[in-house]
């Protein structure tokens, strides 16, 4: 009896230790597949962001946009700001602008003066003044090293002196040395820019602040390179060596009166009598001098700098001019600049191919605010014009991406319904990781040639890695042709015109939501109608050096526009090219061209473009490029990458002993930007990224990537980026592994409860 | 019986789990064994020739580590498709025995495992797709990131890099890459 109540009770108190015990193994397993997948879909602990911790205070050092910068040790002195005044003169096919921005020096110390501040990418700077009290100092062109020697120079010995240089193409910072308490300076820069022209309209543009960018900063973690390896190992230093220099703080527009107020006047000498005139952006009052010249300012005088100027202006006449020819004598050369229009063919009797069109949309955070609503309608609308038989795809990106369908599909309602619904639900968030996108936009798995291939990319290009995405552009295009939209107040028009012209295609602004449908419908009649192609242009007498050389085809109501220097204005130009399926030709005279201002530089400046692309696509060596551009840049006297302009005064003014202190002053966030979306809650915090690429089956990777906007000085070292070489096989066999045996233990616990009954 | 339906279920996901794991490495397996035949049909007819036919890339060059045994076919393009079934030719760098850095890359779990037993002084051979072979000796190895490698591809030298995530041992993905960085010492004897 004893012995059999003791084994009872023993077999009862054995069963709860036993299911304490499954129930123990069970929730170790659920901890360990939960852990392994936390970890899997996790980011790790940015550890490589130790850089990131040097600004305590509020230093400007995470955000670039136009204007002067006035930094004093301790921080930043209550500075008077920048005044801006635009001068801007059309004649004929060019625009002359003049900008002057006056700096006063408040503060008891002699100052260095830093100023960040954009141009059209377009624009040839040639000249440089610096004006002090009375004294008017002209800068002179050298290459970039012996300006800033000679500069560095000049600020050491106390002398008042200027310096310009190139950033980006539509970049440039200023450096003012010397300026003295209470003192005023002039910096006056001129540029020189072909209009643009768009069916009957022509426009010009005057970027006015440098959105803050992105930059996926490469941050060196460990390095052990053979010391010996021809300059090949790995870039430990900062990418952005003089970051702070060229840095402006952004204002919280919340918290801060706009600064920067700017002037703009326009002398516009169309050249035919002036119908429509109108500014997209600003207000503007128009005083008529004639029919074809008018005078054009800002009603509320001036303006705060916080969104580009854009003008347009329509010809009375039913049509524009479709062809324009303009000369310039320089030296012993003659310089030619040709518009051409290619008429409007319909496609009558055939019916135009079916069309591949891979949309793609950024939502970082810099498209937050009006940005992300206008890249959003835009691109409802472009479903919206899809035909049945087309077949499109969506990606959308900020530091990771998604790709709506696995491949193209086609443009059925249910599809659309899908994408529709899909960009509908975007957010604005996060940093910009542009080049991974454009890889997946470029990537064409059908290579279904009965498809035209086409990519329409909606971003407002707000990244410092611009060399990077031209290079995937040039490696990866294959049949694909880009159509870059650039979105907002202050699109990055150099990266959206210079990869539409790698990616064969063109680039479209649209600033409000207004624009919207406009645009849109004006981007489709080049997505949907044929464009010029082979263009050839040949000169019946003179020898001429053409650029662009390689004619870019030509969409649906754009000009060609050509620049060639010439050694004699005599015979005529022909121009051959074949519009869908018909061959098309032009012959124009060049006794008959208009005498043009600042055609040199323009020819200049386009050849320089030129030998730039021809580096990005590798058909010419950077040495051979670089020879090419300082020689140019040398003969027309132009800002490029590789030479400034540099003024001295020649009298000194600060005298020995006075320490010389750097100032800096802060710029407006662009119009229709949300502070927070860039800069984060008020203040900015490390944020860590995930990258998820969608050509692989795994998930998530976490980068380094900060979301910092830094100053977009130095173009990002060309490096090659790894693959990801891991798989997940272990974790899942070690998962797989776990789970088994927890259903193992489970099965014999329970028939081993099933035969005790 | 309710109470099987838990450890079923359990053992179905398990078994699927493992069983995809092991898809990976089965898949990085056989597919060497295709490649390796379509690799000797690539230098035997000078052209092309992909291992499978719905297959988007091709083998371009063999690593092979005569001390470890190790060899691999590399492909073409350094997508996730691609490196499923052999090391990658990561795009826009040179090819092994051009002047310059030619870098590939492989999962560290399938077909570079062997790179953390290689030292420094091993020789490796690349045998390119037009039957040429080249010898390199393994000078250093680093860790980076993926994003800072700072490789130029254009670099003076004759260079080969081998990428693989690191560190060898982790479970998860992670942003460092392991690289083992060979200067080229000859053209291998019987190349041409």
């Amino acid at each position: 009896m004893t012995t059999c109540d003791e084994i009872e009770a023993d077999k009862r108190s054995e069963q709860p230790r036993l299911v304490r015990l499954v129930l123990f193994f069970v929730m170790q397993g659920v901890a360990v597949i939960l852990v392994g997948f936390a970890a899997l879909f996790l980011s790790f602990e940015p550890v490589w962001s130790a850089e990131r911790l040097q600004s305590a205070f509020l230093k400007p050092g995470d955000a670039r946009a136009g204007s002067l910068l006035l930094k004093i040790d301790e921080g930043y002195a209550d500075a008077a700001r920048l005044g801006i005044d635009v001068d801007l003169t059309v004649s004929g096919p060019t625009v002359r602008a003049r900008v002057t921005q006056i700096f006063r020096n408040p503060s008891k110390d002699w100052v260095e003066a830093i100023y960040v501040y954009p141009l059209p990418a377009g624009g040839a700077v040639d000249s440089l003044k610096m004006v002090i009290g009375d004294r008017v100092v002209v800068g002179d062109i050298k290459e970039r090293q012996q300006a800033k020697i000679v500069y560095e120079q000049a600020k050491q010995n106390g002398q008042k002196a200027a310096l310009t240089e190139q950033e980006r193409p539509n970049i440039f910072t200023n450096s003012l040395a010397n300026i003295g308490p209470g003192e005023t300076v002039l910096v006056q820069i001129e540029y020189q820019e072909p209009l643009q022209q768009s069916g009957d309209a022509f426009s010009l543009r005057v970027p006015m602040v440098v959105a803050p960018r992105y930059n996926p900063a490469p941050v060196v973690q460990s390095v052990d390179f053979k010391p010996e390896g021809g300059g090949w190992g790995l870039v430990k230093s900062d990418p952005v060596p003089d970051r702070d220099r060229i840095s402006p703080e952004v204002l919280d527009p919340a918290t801060n009166a706009p600064v920067n107020p700017t002037r703009i006047t326009v002398r516009l000498q169309a050249g035919f009598p002036l119908g429509d005139i109108k500014s997209h952006y600003h207000a503007i009052e128009t005083e008529k001098l004639d029919a074809s010249t008018s005078n054009i300012r800002l009603v509320e005088g001036p303006v705060p700098a916080d969104r580009d100027f854009e003008l347009s202006w329509k010809p009375a006449a039913e049509k524009a001019p479709s062809v324009g020819l303009f000369r310039e004598h320089v030296g012993d050369s003659d310089y030619l600049l040709a518009f051409v229009t290619p008429p409007s063919i319909e496609q009558a009797q055939q019916k135009p191919m079916p069309r591949e069109v891979i949309f793609v949309i950024d939502n970082s955070g810099s498209m937050g605010g009006v940005s992300i609503v206008q890249a959003k309608a835009s691109l409802i609308y472009a479903l919206g014009r899809l035909q049945p038989n087309d077949r499109f795809n969506v990606i959308r990106f900020d530091h990771t991406m998604d790709v709506l369908f696995p491949s193209a599909v086609p443009a059925d309602s249910e599809h659309i319904g899908r994408a529709t619904s899909f960009v509908g639900a975007l957010q604005a968030n996060g940093g910009t990781e542009m080049v991974p996108a454009m890889r997946a936009a470029l990537s064409d798995n059908s290579g279904d040639a009965n498809y035209v291939r086409q990519v329409v990319f909606l971003t407002d290009g707000a990244i410092g890695n611009e060399q990077q995405l031209f290079e995937t552009i040039s490696a990866l295009r294959g049949r694909s042709r880009i159509f870059m939209v650039g979105i907002g107040s202050a699109p990055n028009t150099y990266l959206m015109t210079r990869a539409a012209e790698l990616g064969r295609g063109t680039f479209t602004h649209i600033g409000s939501v207004e624009q919207v449908e406009e645009r849109m419908r004006g981007l489709f009649a080049k997505l949907e109608n044929p464009a010029v192609t082979n263009l050839v242009a040949k000169f019946t007498d003179a020898s001429a050096d053409i650029t662009p050389v390689a004619i870019p085809d030509i969409y649906r109501d754009e000009p060609l526009v050509l620049a060639a220097k010439l050694d004699k204005l005599t015979g005529s130009v022909e121009i051959k090219g074949r519009i869908g399926d018909r061959p098309w030709t032009v012959t124009l005279p060049l006794a008959n061209a208009a005498e043009g201002k600042g055609l040199s530089k323009l020819w200049a400046r386009r050849k320089i473009a030129d030998a730039e692309v021809a580096r990005t696509t590798r058909q010419a060596s950077p040495d051979e490029t670089d020879k090419a551009i300082l020689a140019l840049a040398l003969e027309h006297q132009l800002v490029t990458r590789l030479t400034s302009l540099v003024a001295v005064d020649k009298t000194p003014s600060r005298p020995s002993g006075e320490p010389l202190k750097i100032s800096e002053l802060p710029i407006n966030l662009p119009a229709g930007w949300d502070f927070e979306r860039v800069f984060g809650e008020r203040q900015r915090v490390p944020a860590t990224q995930t990258e998820r690429r969608a050509d692989t089956e795994e998930a998530r990777v976490q980068i380094a990537a900060l979301k910092r906007a830094q100053p977009v000085v130095t173009q990002a070292p060309s490096t090659v980026t790894l693959p990801r070489t891991a798989t997940d096989a272990e974790l899942k066999m070690i998962s797989g592994v776990i789970l088994l045996t927890l259903s193992l233990i489970l099965f014999v616990f329970n028939r081993r409860q099933m035969s005790l009954r | 019986m309710p109470r099987f339906i838990l450890p079923l279920l359990l053992a179905l996901i398990g078994l699927i789990l493992f069983g995809q794991g092991a898809y990976i490495h089965a898949k990085a397996l056989l597919a060497q064994v295709l490649l390796e035949r379509a690799f000797e049909k690539t230098i035997a007819t000078g052209r092309e020739t992909k291992p499978w036919s719905w297959a988007d890339t091709w083998p371009v060059a063999r690593i092979e580590v005569k001390r470890l045994g190790a060899r691999a076919i590399v492909l073409a393009g350094s997508s996730g498709q691609a490196l499923a079934f052999g090391p990658g030719h990561v795009e826009q760098t040179r090819d092994a025995g051009e002047r310059g850095v030619a870098v590939y890359s492989a999962h560290r779990d399938t077909h570079f495992a062997f790179l953390k037993n290689v030292v420094i002084g091993d020789e490796i051979d690349i045998t390119r797709h037009d039957g040429r072979t080249f010898r390199y000796r393994v000078d250093t190895t680093s860790v980076v990131r993926f994003d800072a490698s700072g490789i130029d591809p254009l670099a003076d030298g004759y260079h080969l890099l081998l990428s693989t995530c690191w560190p060898f041992d982790a479970l998860t993905q992670g942003p460092e890459r392991y690289l083992v960085h060979a200067t080229m010492i000859a053209d291998a004897p019987g190349s041409r």
